[in-house]
């Protein structure tokens, strides 16, 4: 029995009394007076009593008639004793009594017919719920976020072989370690967040296939939480690239040999001058031949004989890549600022930041074992740094840059063009680093310039969300039913709606899509359900706030319903005070009583 | 009796006693302190130490013999013996100084002094210090021989942990003691591991002594990938030895495989470091000899993990000489080093005047030490410090071309072939006929006067019939052969230079490149070239006997010229000349084609790493994937000096072999492989088109119709 029940007894036996003594008193009475001030008592008396009981128990009913209370994930416990409108418990709120516990939100609001808006307690709503909560208003004042790793991105699919970057932030833990640790157990890369948490962590790939680096988050030397960072390394189709050079030169020749070892398709056309060319047998540059390139590397010399076959070509997809070779001519200089290239100030040569140089034993961890031909190549701090310059023209637009050194300037930039891009490298002999044991950078600045602009290929895109087990989540771009494997073995088949599927994952680890007909099944990494709490109440969080910035004006303010509490006491105030002057006032009585006095 | 025959006669005994008395209290203390330090330091410090602790008691005990002398001797008579009357002075003083009374109780106390012995003022023993100290000493020695010593003797084992479930009627490994003996350069003691694992210097004796229970009846140490060890019975104790000439993973096989396959051991072998050299003083690789210095003294540290031979070689190379005179000169001599073993100082002292190190040498210095390693001493070669000692004579940049300087050398040398030409046909003359004996000097004469020719030029001399290149161009050199004549006559804009008769039909004889030689230089090559002539006459006419002293002296006064001018070769500046676009494309070019420049790929090759390492994934449908364990291992094997660790790669395949269900054997693997895959040049990962709408929206920002 709560004390509302109770008060509210108390007041209805109140009622019967004061109506009893009333008729009693009336009765009594040696004047029968006129009843229809005894009838105004006995109607003022009931309505007295249930205005008190409302102004002492505003009810969510009583307010509005149609608001829930829901609590979610990281609802305290004793949320169900406090008094207001009816509590909905979610699955994830765990264990709170004192409420109505519900599947999901859509069956609350099914139950509840009539409600138009909810308040939440807690973190927010999960994704399966935030459709249903669209259609009605949303109360939710945010939580704060305990400390721990609140955002956590990786490139998910990676080339065999090269460097990829783990990038997220911190939440409370000013004085944190991050490291990255790669799936030998060694740390392959560490660093400090910023002022507002955030870092980025870079590792190397291996052999294709799909492995799990981990990253480890410490605070004093105690480790705060550790969280997997699923990769697939994935082999792509070698990309065929077309190296034009005016002159031969080291830049050309380690280009060549670096796109060869790594078995790119490399076709490099070298003039000598003179209608000499060296390189591979001679091609015409024209449309034809251009469309069988993935990309072209050219240079400031190369680049005025094809301007215009290049330029045609790269709006049809082709990926280009200019780069100087030294401080370029007023004609150049003209035509790749009018290809939207920030190019301004001293036309020069200036010295390039490298990175420093990692620790040996974290240096070791990114390159794996040498071989006869080439042995393992890390440069040592004390070492000779290499003469590599970049032309001191190429500006910051505001655009992020493709490549930046260590001292943030830009080293490259993109552009789109029709289906293609260009890019401007503006390094110049980039082929020391490959001579002072700076060889992976080398390759990695090279990459990224491909990787960007490279003609791009048709195939499934992945699956980059992070998802938990025991948590929907939607698989897209299916056209047909599929089959998704867990890694116990178990075998689930996916409906599509639209294109995509919703699936429903059981256990934590690698997964595999196998659509019907399409020969590549692809792989997707499902967290454990207790791994990266502080991520997961960040999403649910940030996701309830978006609902709750959309629905709030379409709906009812909740700031009026919450004024409405106050008519209660009021209209009860006027209610007794109108009781009180009828007992008093002379209406309604007879005249004798005033010769009486 | 004289007064220093009583003083010998009653100071004596007690001289004895307390000397005695000193040597019984000081031995033990030195025999104490010896035994202490030979525990310690070994026997050389025991002797070392018994011998000063002996000569110090020894010192002292006659410096406490020596306090009993004549006024000792007057105190204790006067304290000791009533009858003497406190006058005990009186016997040893002189009769004739003494007054008659004096000398009256003198004869009486001369009387009086033999009634008792000399004895009674000896000094008793120090029974109970003597005693307590000698007994302490033997004590102390006692326990400083018969303590046992860490290593030696039956070793105690130690229960093990191998935490295998037993099984009745199977062995199982008990207790367990590992003995390391290192190598005994490396002077480390002896040890007992409790452990099965352990580093051990390389070399290493090890012995294992094991304890099974119950009994085995034939235990065995079987190391990966070798032939299994037996053990031997020692009581109830099993024993094996082997040597550590490499890292390996074994198991103690108590019951020859009948049982659960017991854990692996690995023994790590430390391999003796090279001893590191190092260069203290000079700090920098190269320093210059200073006004008055007449020796050099360079330190050199040379460090070792174990110890550094104190003996090492100094290999000094002396480079005198200026220009292309320059002679090398090799030695070595053997140096000392001082300080512990294992950081030795080596700091030679090199005298000029001994080297033979004069003005304008450079003298190399190189220190070559070895370390203690037996067999096979390790031999290192530390930096390289050079000392120049400058030529009195500074470079003389100004007033010398370029060309003149890079010129001289060349021809320089062809004069020596001159000599060495006619000395080599002198010798053959009789061999000859004359004809050829006749064209040959005639030959060697064209070469005479080709060089003459070119020295001539130095001086502005006509040629006659112009002296040709020696250069294989000389004679298509002209005007539009492709390379550069310099700039074209131009005519200078002003008056007169339409009247510049000089540069049109002449040359000025001052513009030739020796005009800028100074006189002196200019008169030495002048009669340089004087005597080229006469060689060269001589030699046409087939006599080069005749033609050999000019040809010498010729040589001789080049030499100078030589000499007097030291080769600058003037470093070519960042600044280009600006590229003339009208002369590109103006040379020959015959002969000249495009051409294919072949690139073959390297091979990387990860082979059975990458792929085993794909197979023990645990994603779908790699799971319980077959793995080629064998070519793995026989991969591992062969590749073994590129892997990181591959003994840790062998025993997590051994793991995953005896037992495929093993998930974390499996993990453990897979983790070993990272460490030993390459890192394939990586191919960019390609980017996906884009959709419809931001096909469109290209399309749209490019200027082209949505």
């Amino acid at each position: 029995m709560t004390m509302e029940t109770i008060v509210n007894a108390i007041l209805c036996v109140a009622v019967l009394l004061a109506s009893v003594r009333l008729i009693l008193w009336h009765r009594a009475s040696p004047v029968s007076g006129i009843p229809f001030r005894l009838i105004l008592l006995l109607i003022l008396q009931p309505v007295c009593a249930f205005l008190l009981s409302c102004s002492l128990f505003p009810s969510a009913e009583t307010q509005s008639g149609r608001t829930l209370r829901v609590a979610t994930a990281g609802t305290p416990r004793l949320a169900g004793a406090a008094a207001g409108a009816p509590l909905i418990i979610l699955p994830e709120a765990g264990a709170i009594s004192g409420g109505e516990a519900v599947p999901d939100l859509a069956t609350a609001l099914r139950r509840h017919t009539g409600t138009n808006s909810i308040a939440l307690l807690g973190n927010g709503l999960p994704p399966r719920d935030l459709d249903a909560a669209r259609t009605i208003g949303v109360r939710f004042a945010p939580p704060s976020l305990p400390a721990g790793i609140s955002d956590l991105a990786a490139s998910s699919v990676v080339a065999p072989g090269a460097a990829f970057q783990v990038g997220g932030q911190l939440n409370g833990l000013p004085r944190a370690s991050v490291d990255l640790i790669d799936p030998a157990g060694r740390v392959t890369d560490t660093t400090r967040p910023d002022s507002e948490g955030r870092f980025t962590l870079t590792g190397t790939a291996r052999a294709a296939g799909t492995t799990a680096f981990t990253l480890r988050v410490q605070q004093d030397r105690r480790t705060v939480e550790q969280a997997d960072v699923p990769l697939i390394v994935a082999d792509y189709t070698p990309p065929r690239l077309l190296i034009l050079a005016g002159a031969p030169g080291p830049e050309v020749k380690y280009l060549r040999r670096w796109a060869t070892d790594a078995g790119y398709v490399v076709n490099s056309q070298i003039g000598a001058g003179g209608g000499i060319a060296l390189g591979d047998p001679a091609i015409a540059i024209n449309a034809a031949t251009l469309r069988q390139f993935d990309a072209a590397i050219v240079d400031d010399r190369s680049w005025a004989a094809a301007r215009g076959a290049l330029m045609a070509a790269a709006r049809d997809g082709l990926g280009l890549i200019l780069r100087a070779s030294g401080p370029l001519d007023a004609a150049t200089r003209t035509q790749w600022r009018s290809l939207g290239f920030p190019l301004s100030g001293q036309d020069a040569l200036a010295p390039l930041a490298l990175p420093k140089t990692d620790d040996t034993a974290i240096a070791s961890t990114r390159h794996g074992i040498g071989s006869v031909d080439s042995p393992v190549d890390i440069a040592s701090p004390d070492e000779l740094l290499p003469d590599v310059s970049r032309i001191a023209m190429m500006a910051t637009d505001g655009n992020a840059p493709l490549l930046q050194d260590a001292g943030g300037a830009p080293l490259a930039q993109w552009r789109a063009v029709g289906s293609g891009r260009i890019a401007l490298f503006a390094g110049v002999d980039s082929y020391a680093l490959t001579l002072t044991g700076h060889r992976a950078l080398h390759g990695d600045w090279w990459n990224a310039l491909l990787a960007t602009v490279g003609r791009p290929v048709a195939g499934a895109a992945a699956i980059a969300t992070t998802s938990w087990a025991g948590e929907r989540m939607a698989l897209c771009g299916l056209s047909a039913p599929a089959t998704v494997e867990d890694a116990g073995g178990r075998r689930t088949t996916v409906l599509p709606v639209q294109g995509c599927a919703a699936y429903w994952p059981v256990a934590s680890g690698w997964h595999q899509l196998s659509p019907k007909g399409e020969a590549r099944p692809q792989s997707f990494y499902v967290q454990p359900a207790d791994a990266l709490p502080v991520m997961r109440a960040a999403r649910d969080r940030d996701a309830t706030q978006m609902l709750r910035a959309s629905t709030a004006t379409a709906d009812g303010s909740p700031e009026r319903e919450s004024h409405k509490g106050w008519l209660f006491p009021l209209a009860w105030l006027v209610a007794t005070a109108l009781l009180w002057w009828l007992e008093r006032a002379r209406i309604g009585r007879r005249p004798d009583t005033q010769s009486a006095t | 009796m004289s007064g220093a025959a009583i003083l010998h006669h009653w100071t004596a005994p007690a001289r004895k006693r307390a000397f005695l008395n000193a040597m019984a209290v000081g031995v033990p203390f030195a025999i104490m302190t010896a035994a202490i330090g030979g525990r310690i330091g070994g026997i050389a410090t025991l002797l070392a130490l018994l011998a000063v602790g002996l000569s110090l008691t020894t010192v002292i005990a006659l410096r406490r013999a020596t306090r009993h002398d004549r006024s000792w001797l007057i105190r204790s008579l006067d304290a000791q013996r009533p009858d003497m009357e406190d006058s005990a002075a009186l016997l040893f003083a002189d009769a004739a100084s003494l007054g008659p009374l004096q000398a009256l109780q003198q004869a009486r106390l001369a009387d009086r002094l033999d009634a008792d012995t000399p004895d009674r003022l000896v000094s008793e023993w120090n029974r109970r210090l003597i005693l307590t100290l000698w007994s302490g000493a033997l004590i102390v020695t006692a326990a400083m021989l018969l303590w046992p010593r860490l290593g030696e003797g039956p070793p105690s084992l130690a229960p093990s942990a191998e935490g295998l479930p037993a099984k009745p009627g199977i062995p199982r490994l008990a207790a367990q003691n590992l003995r390391i003996i290192p190598p005994a350069y490396t002077r480390l003691p002896v040890r007992d591991s409790a452990a099965l694992d352990a580093r051990v210097p390389m070399g290493s004796r090890l012995e294992w002594t094991l304890r099974f229970d119950p009994d085995a009846s034939a235990p065995r140490l079987a190391p990966l990938g070798a032939l299994p060890v037996m053990l031997r019975r020692d009581g109830q104790h099993w024993i094996a030895s082997r040597s550590a000439d490499a890292a390996f993973l074994y198991r103690v096989d108590p019951a020859a495989g009948r049982g659960p396959p017991p854990p692996l051991h690995r023994i790590d072998a430390i391999p003796d470091a090279p001893p590191q050299v190092k260069a203290i003083t000079p700090a920098t690789s190269l320093s210059t000899v200073t006004s008055g210095q007449r020796s050099w003294s360079p330190v050199f540290a040379a460090t070792d993990d174990y110890g550094v031979v104190a003996s090492a070689r100094l290999r000094t190379t002396l480079a005198i000489g200026e220009g292309e005179n320059v002679t090398f000169s090799e030695r070595e001599i053997g140096i000392s080093g001082t300080g512990p073993a294992r950081d030795r100082r080596f700091a030679p002292h090199l005298d000029f005047g001994t080297l033979g190190f004069t003005q304008g040498g450079d003298m190399v210095v190189q220190l070559i030490v070895r370390d203690n390693r037996s067999p096979g001493p390790q031999e290192v070669r530390g930096p390289s410090l050079i000392l120049r000692w400058p030529s009195p004579k500074a470079p003389e940049s100004s007033g010398l071309t370029g060309m003149v300087n890079t010129t001289l050398p060349a021809y320089f040398r062809s004069q020596r072939q001159i000599i060495m030409d006619a000395e080599a046909l002198l010798k053959q003359k009789r061999r000859l006929i004359a004809d050829r004996y006749l064209s040959r000097s005639t030959s060697i004469g064209g070469d005479q006067q080709i060089l003459r020719g070119r020295y001539s030029q130095f001086l502005g001399g006509e040629q006659e019939g112009g002296p040709e290149l020696p250069t294989a161009d000389a004679n298509t050199h002209g005007e539009g052969d492709g390379h550069d004549h310099g700039l074209p006559a131009q005519p200078a804009p002003g008056f007169g230079a339409q009247e510049d008769v000089l540069a049109e039909f002449g040359h000025p004889h001052d513009d030739s490149p020796a005009s800028s030689l100074d006189p002196e230089t200019r008169a030495i090559l002048k009669q340089a070239v004087d005597e080229m002539w006469q060689s060269e006459l001589q030699l046409k006419q087939g006599r080069p006997d005749l033609a050999l002293p000019y040809a010498y002296r010729a040589l001789r006064f080049i030499k100078e010229v030589q000499q007097a001018t030291r080769i600058f070769l003037s470093r070519v500046g960042p600044e280009l000349p600006p590229i003339d676009a009208s002369r590109r494309m103006t040379g020959k070019r015959d002969g000249l084609a495009s051409r294919p420049l072949a690139l073959a790929p390297v091979e990387g090759k990860d082979g059975p790493a990458a792929a085993a390492w794909r197979a023990l994934g645990d994603g779908p449908g790699e799971i319980g994937g077959p793995i080629a364990l064998d070519g793995l291992e026989r991969w591992v094997r062969s590749e073994a000096a590129r892997l990181p660790d591959p003994l840790a790669l062998s025993g997590a395949l051994d793991a995953v072999r005896r037992d495929a269900g093993c998930n974390a054997c499996r993990a453990k693997l897979r983790a070993l492989l990272w460490t030993a895959m390459e890192r394939p040049p990586a191919r960019p990962a390609r980017r996906a088109p884009a959709d419809a709408n931001g096909t469109r929206y290209l399309r749209a920002i490019d200027g082209g119709t949505p």
